[in-house]
């Protein structure tokens, strides 16, 4: 018998695509199922929240050279 | 926001133009009973449309529309030959869009007439024009600055209003002298300052710094009616995939408090860049929506802004000349810093007084009329000569000693230090990112450090400019030459602004349902 899902659909880069998975395998219950490269099937509430781990993951990489002068000026 | 006007003083032209085009024909009339309403319309036109007008003004009969076409100078077509007008003839089509325009604003008439022609018999259809009646009565009136015996318009009546002249500043109204007896001073300057610290306190409101005093509850309900402002609750709906945005502003009272707490949208930012003058008017245009809601006369609101922008600086009228309708806009336009109202006498003497701002409403250009030149000079903070410097490492220095300037510079700069006439700071990613999580767009703010730039920048890149157009011309690299143009902001620093811009925008979500598990084909297809 078909199933039918509702969720949201996610379009994105496979290397976010990775991420999400990552993001999804350390807390469970996110991504309903892979549709292809740059496709998710995600629960729709969980949206925000993936977008906020994204954030402060992708944040982790960026060098902000104006920390450093603050640093350095105290 | 539309692409096609190249200066944001452009802008409330057409926005007024076109709320102006699709009033019904009734209003247009009723509208044309002033003077004054006729005399403003008539500056916001295209100057090829006031030329017809100022032609077709004084002549009776009705003109054929052919010979509008003559009255202009047609341009020779590529060919050489004058008769022949090409369809792409630029002056043909700045023609047409006069003509439609006036058409719009039912100030040309037409009727089709035949006319035989009495040597071969044939009779052939014309098609003759002229200007709107009531129009035309009512602009000779303004134009020639005399009342007629006959006139019923209310705000004639009494000799206490003065009629509106072209030639604005030395007229004054007869008798009025010997109203201006109040206790308190109602001076010039004293008025600048009421308006400045009126409409600065809403502009900073808008960009979100303290201010002693918040705008009143009306100002704040009409910035988020028109969009220039939101609730937070508004910008989650709107980013909530779930809900279907419908901000509903007449049901569910929403409190002065949480009011207070609004955010600035793009369309608000938008708005702070203009100059002065069309932020005003982009205003009352809201008003002038959001009054129809409340049961107001459009036609008097419209009147008594155009009569507003006639009026003489630092003069008081009374308000017993006024209908009830323009009585209710007094409260609503001394918010805005229009109008001053001291509103401590009793009702028959009370009186009001135009600011700086209310008679620049309709003034054509800013540079031409002295009291409007002056007032900028103090209010004009939004597109000030300050000049700013931006230099490849995000650092940022701005010359400016307005406030408000500094706290627009705050929403996406990271502000280090202020001198007495200067700002200093960078351009970091955390400030750029909560611009544009408000909405910003990376557009708006290169376009606002563009416009903003100092003129030394200015003048270095014209100067590479010229050098690399002079290399390209040497050795004959057309396609090349054809791409150049001035970059006045360094490439580094803009094209960071917009890799910024992107990565917010990494994931994309659609709402849907996934149907799986498919038996066969057969069952797909059915479905």
């Amino acid at each position: 018998m078909p199933r039918a899902v509702k969720g949201s659909l996610i379009q994105c880069d496979p290397s976010i695509k990775a991420l999400i998975l990552k993001i999804d395998s350390d807390y469970r219950d996110i991504v309903f199922e892979e549709l292809d490269d740059t496709h998710l099937l995600v629960d729709a509430s969980k949206i925000p929240f993936i977008k906020s781990e994204l954030n402060r993951i992708l944040a982790k990489n960026t060098y902000n050279p104006l920390d450093d002068d603050d640093a350095n000026a105290k | 926001m539309s692409d096609s006007l190249t200066e944001p003083g452009e802008l409330f032209r057409t926005t007024i133009n076109e709320y102006l085009e699709n009033l019904p024909e009734a209003v247009h009339t009723q509208l044309y009973q002033s003077p004054e309403t006729c005399l403003a319309i008539f500056r916001l036109l295209p100057s090829l449309a006031k030329f017809y007008i100022m032609t077709l003004l004084f002549q009776d009969s009705p003109v054929r529309s052919s010979d509008l076409s003559r009255w202009i100078k047609q341009p020779l077509s590529a060919g050489g030959n004058p008769d022949v007008i090409s369809h792409r003839n630029p002056n043909r089509m700045y023609q047409s869009e006069s003509i439609h325009r006036l058409k719009a604003l039912n100030l040309l008439k037409e009727n089709k007439k035949q006319i035989t022609n009495p040597t071969t018999g044939r009779s052939i259809q014309v098609i003759a024009i002229h200007l709107n009646k009531s129009f035309r009565d009512s602009f000779r009136r303004a134009i020639a600055g005399t009342k007629s015996l006959e006139d019923t318009d209310v705000d004639m009546d009494s000799t206490n209003t003065p009629t509106p002249v072209l030639e604005e500043p030395h007229h004054t109204g007869g008798g009025l002298s010997n109203l201006f007896e109040d206790d308190e001073k109602i001076t010039i300057p004293s008025l600048d300052k009421y308006c400045l610290t009126k409409w600065e306190s809403i502009l900073h409101f808008m960009v979100g710094s303290d201010t002693r005093e918040t705008p009143s509850f009306d100002v704040l309900r009409l910035l988020r009616f028109s969009h220039l402002m939101e609730l937070p609750s508004d910008r989650q709906k709107r980013e909530d995939l779930d809900a279907d945005y419908d901000p509903d502003f007449e049901t569910g009272r929403v409190s002065y408090d949480s009011l207070k707490k609004m955010l600035i949208t793009q369309n608000g930012f938008q708005f702070l860049l203009q100059p002065i003058n069309s932020q005003i008017w982009a205003f009352l245009l809201q008003y002038l929506k959001i009054s129809e809601t409340r049961h107001m006369n459009p036609v008097e609101v419209l009147n008594f802004i155009f009569m507003l922008g006639s009026l003489e600086l630092g003069e008081g009228y009374p308000i017993s000349t006024l209908s009830q309708t323009q009585i209710l806009m007094l409260k609503d336009l001394a918010d805005y810093g229009l109008i001053y109202d001291p509103g401590n006498k009793q009702n028959k003497e009370r009186k009001y007084y135009p600011t700086r701002l209310a008679t620049s409403l309709t003034s054509e250009s800013t540079s031409f009329n002295t009291p409007a030149a002056v007032m900028n000079k103090e209010i004009d903070n939004g597109t000030s000569e300050s000049s700013l410097i931006i230099e490849t490492n995000f650092k940022l220095y701005c010359y400016t000693t307005s406030p408000l300037q500094i706290a627009i510079l705050n929403l996406f700069v990271h502000l280090k230090a202020r001198f007495q006439n200067m700002v200093t700071g960078a351009i970091t990613r955390e400030s750029v990112r909560s611009a544009l999580l408000n909405g910003i767009t990376a557009d708006q703010i290169i376009n606002y450090l563009q416009s903003h730039a100092h003129a030394g920048m200015v003048k270095m890149a014209e100067e590479k400019l010229a050098k690399s157009m002079e290399y390209e011309t040497s050795i004959g690299n057309t396609a090349a030459l054809a791409r150049l143009k001035l970059e006045v902001l360094p490439p580094t620093v803009v094209d960071q602004i917009k890799l910024w811009q992107l990565e917010l925008d990494r994931i994309q979500a659609f709402k849907g349902y996934l149907y799986t598990e498919f038996a066969n084909d057969m069952e797909f297809e059915r479905l």
